[in-house]
């Protein structure tokens, strides 16, 4: 139970955390020998090297726990693309201009040149064709037999950059790039006049690959003892070639801060709670670490409280949390953290691990505080703002410490197990 | 304990964490640079549906949502 000594035992453990600490991990984390992180490649495994280094620098039991991911796609060459409007050749960026969609054909780092045509418009053989704003992709193949590759408008994000994802559709017939909106717009009025060309490459494969999750005890709780897990994923979408991105924010800056959390907690928990670490993989393709983690706590009966942080980059005017499990207690003691640290609090979507140890019945919580550059390569280490990290940091650690000391307040009337 | 007055904590129901709507964003966390102060609707977008959706079907994703975004070719699922 709570005393009158222990606001002042969590004060100062709030005290200890560190932005210079969390700043020094992400701009490791963000540098160029972890490649941007992407499951499955020798930066994901040099960022996991290092991440169970630090595990075991502040007392953990590190051990590490593989499991396949299936076609993870890999941009491998840069991709090339030019457009001619039939008196000048404009040459596009990779990334700013164009990309490579999930649903193309890996049709190599040559570029198949044709004239534009307009998807459902004109004769589709050796052109490349433009997909209406209101036509879907789907329906798009039904009017391209014979064409070189489609061409899908998309929007870029704040920075121009179009984001990176690796979970998405399967691999289509026919290569398919994505155009950012305001050139798509300029390419379709360019197909009226008749003379438009375009030019690209599409070098994208599907690897199989193995993802592994860095996992570290630090202490054992006693049978009836409160057991905390704080999560994080250290994956990111990976370079392209030529283009770094660095994934400072997502997750660099969630990894610092249960790094940082972790090592205060170890040494201020009372002795019969637990407290462990999983820096999970492969969130980036579907969440599948978690997935394989919470499989895994499932199989052994382990109800670890767990703490996910996905994003602590760029708080705004509040952190988004989103709960799954029987999670009542532990949000009341994240509420009651949350008043203690100042830490403005919304219920919002974190689409991430936490949902896959909730879905196995842990109770959860996801938090997230935003990040600028969302997989692209603005995601760098000097957009992550130290202080935001500094106030999750402090939300994580005044939780942990007060589900520890108040463990009672972790069950509720409405079916909370704990 | 004694609690700041500080603005911290949630401006209504923590249960609301619980149920929260869908998300911009596909198997990962949305980008929220402007995360505002409070709006859950209950109302799922294009992609990945609500958490409820997602957990049905053991997947960061609602199928139907996700299907949804893949065949607009809109951006998020790819």
């Amino acid at each position: 139970m709570t005393t009158g000594s222990e606001p002042a035992a969590l004060d100062r453990l709030l005290a200890e955390v560190s932005g210079e600490r969390m700043v020094a991990t992400v701009a490791t984390l963000a540098g160029d020998p972890f490649e941007g992180r992407r499951v499955g490649t020798p930066g994901g495994a040099a960022a996991r090297a290092w991440l169970a280094r630090q595990l075991e620098g502040i007392g953990a039991t590190v051990t590490t726990e593989t499991f396949p991911v299936r076609a993870v796609p890999d941009v491998y060459a840069a991709p090339i693309a030019e457009w001619n409007d039939g008196d000048i050749a404009h040459r596009l960026t990779f990334g700013r201009d164009f990309s490579v969609h999930l649903a193309s054909v890996d049709a190599g780092d040559q570029p198949k040149r044709g004239p534009l045509g307009l998807a459902g418009a004109d004769d589709p053989t050796g052109r490349w064709l433009l997909v209406p704003a209101a036509m879907a992709l789907a329906d798009a193949y039904e009017h391209a037999a014979g064409a070189l590759g489609l061409l899908v408008g998309r929007a870029v994000d704040g920075d121009g950059w179009h984001f990176t994802m690796l979970a998405g559709p399967n691999p289509g017939r026919l290569p398919v790039l994505s155009v950012a909106t305001e050139l798509h717009e300029r390419l379709v009025a360019a197909v009226g006049g008749g003379a438009a060309s375009w030019s690209a490459s599409s070098p994208i494969r599907r690897v199989d690959v193995t993802g592994a999750n860095v996992h570290g005890r630090l202490r054992t709780a006693t049978p009836r003892g409160v057991d905390l897990l704080l999560t994080a994923h250290y994956d990111g979408v990976g370079h392209h070639p030529g283009l770094r991105q660095p994934a400072a924010a997502d997750n660099g800056s969630g990894v610092a801060v249960v790094c940082e959390a972790a090592r205060i907690l170890a040494a201020g928990l009372p002795s019969d709670v637990g407290l462990s670490v999983a820096f999970v993989d492969g969130e980036e393709t579907g969440a599948l670490g978690s997935a394989h983690h919470a499989g895994q706590l499932r199989a052994t009966d382990d109800q670890p409280l767990v703490i996910n942080v996905d994003g602590a980059g760029c708080l705004h005017e509040a952190a988004a949390v989103e709960a799954g499990g029987p999670a009542h207690g532990l949000l009341a003691v994240l509420d009651r953290a949350a008043r203690h640290t100042g830490l403005p609090l919304t219920a919002g979507p974190v689409a991430s691990d936490n949902r896959r140890y909730a879905a196995v019945g842990l109770a959860t919580v996801g938090i997230g505080a935003g990040m600028a550059g969302y997989h692209s390569p603005a995601d760098t280490a000097d957009r992550v703002e130290p202080e935001t990290m500094v106030a999750i940091c402090r939300l994580v650690v005044a939780t942990g410490w007060l589900a520890a000391s108040d463990a009672t307040k972790l069950s509720s009337l409405i079916g909370d197990r704990r | 304990m004694t609690e700041t007055k500080n603005g911290g904590g949630f401006t209504g129901d923590p249960a609301a964490a619980l149920s929260v709507a869908g998300t911009g964003g596909c198997c990962g966390n949305p980008p929220q640079a402007n995360l505002s102060l409070p709006e859950p609707d209950g109302a799922a977008t294009t992609c990945c549906g609500t958490a409820a959706e997602a957990k049905a079907e053991s997947s960061c994703c609602g199928t139907a949502a996700k299907a949804d975004a893949v065949a607009s070719g809109s951006g998020c699922c790819g």
